[in-house]
């Protein structure tokens, strides 16, 4: 989570990415209700936000974008200067959470499921308003000093805080 | 089901306080903001405060400010010009701040502001500047 030089995020495959978020959590809290087991999909998603967030080239949803969607021209690059750093963090935010949902699923599936639901809300924000609130929390540690955060100044450009 | 249902509840109930905490700040923020005193000048402009990568600043706030045909337009950088980003409560961008001649602000739009809303801004920034110079 080191200072980094800027770099050129693709913002199609975040979007993806949290789109695919959204769809997961949503299929698990609907399908549950009906089939119990589509629980599993909250664990299973955790553990795809976690791995994809210290190996970016086994983040499942980005890289469904990048060997098809992008390929075939469904989805359309969206290439910004940006720092990838927020972004990761943000995803592994989502993925700690989600572990600590799939903890609750079974003895509190009421925590468990709202723990999910409040990423999956997250994301959405992230996906129709561009407002990241990972991002916001990164840059609000590494203003404390807690981590070493890459400066805003060359962040993410959002209609939310920067 | 009512897992579902509760789990629902929580996290709307969530999402409501969030946006209606978010609502305050931002009302806090344009109380503050307004009035706040620069450069004064011959007809009412706007701030207009950036960042480097803000998509929508691009996208979406810069073709609405082209649209405003001779409009003074003071670009900011939001980042590097912390001190005048902090006196108008900037936390979003784009933020864009109508000015009055005498240099105070009159409207305050955290958020992208549609050309049109910042016409009705300038127009009533003018008749401010206008009733000023009148008691002047």
């Amino acid at each position: 989570m080191g200072i980094s030089a800027t770099g050129v995020v693709d913002h199609s495959a975040l979007k993806v990415n949290q789109t695919g978020i959204v769809a997961t959590v949503l299929v698990a809290f609907i399908g549950s209700a009906f089939y119990r087991p589509l629980l599993v999909l909250i664990p299973l998603l955790a553990v795809v936000l976690l791995v994809g967030t210290f190996a970016p080239q086994l983040a499942l949803f980005k890289q469904f974008y990048f060997k098809v969607l992008k390929p075939r021209g469904i989805v359309k690059p969206r290439p910004v200067q940006d720092r990838p750093e927020p972004h990761n963090f943000a995803q592994g935010m989502g993925g700690v959470v989600l572990a600590i949902a799939s903890v609750f699923l079974l003895p509190l599936p009421v925590v468990g499921l709202a723990l999910a639901l409040l990423v999956a809300v997250l994301a959405f924000v992230n996906v129709a308003f561009g407002f990241c609130l990972g991002c916001q929390i990164y840059y609000q540690l590494g203003r404390t000093g807690l981590i070493k955060a890459a400066s805003p100044t060359r962040s993410s450009g959002t209609t939310g805080p920067f | 089901m009512s897992s579902q249902f509760w789990a629902l509840a929580a996290v709307g109930a969530v999402v409501l306080a969030a946006a209606g905490l978010e609502l305050v700040r931002s009302r806090l923020a344009r109380a503050r903001a307004l009035g706040v005193a620069v450069a004064p000048a011959a007809d009412p402009y706007i701030l207009y405060f950036t960042g480097e990568n803000c998509s929508v600043c691009r996208t979406h706030q810069e073709p609405a400010l082209a649209k405003l045909a001779g409009v003074r337009i003071d670009k900011v950088d939001a980042i590097a010009e912390r001190e005048l980003a902090d006196r108008f409560h900037v936390y979003t961008l784009p933020t864009t701040v109508v000015m009055s001649p005498q240099g105070r602000s009159l409207h305050v739009n955290y958020g992208y502001a549609p050309a049109n809303k910042l016409e009705r801004q300038l127009a009533d920034a003018r008749g401010a500047g206008l009733r000023a110079s009148a008691t002047a």
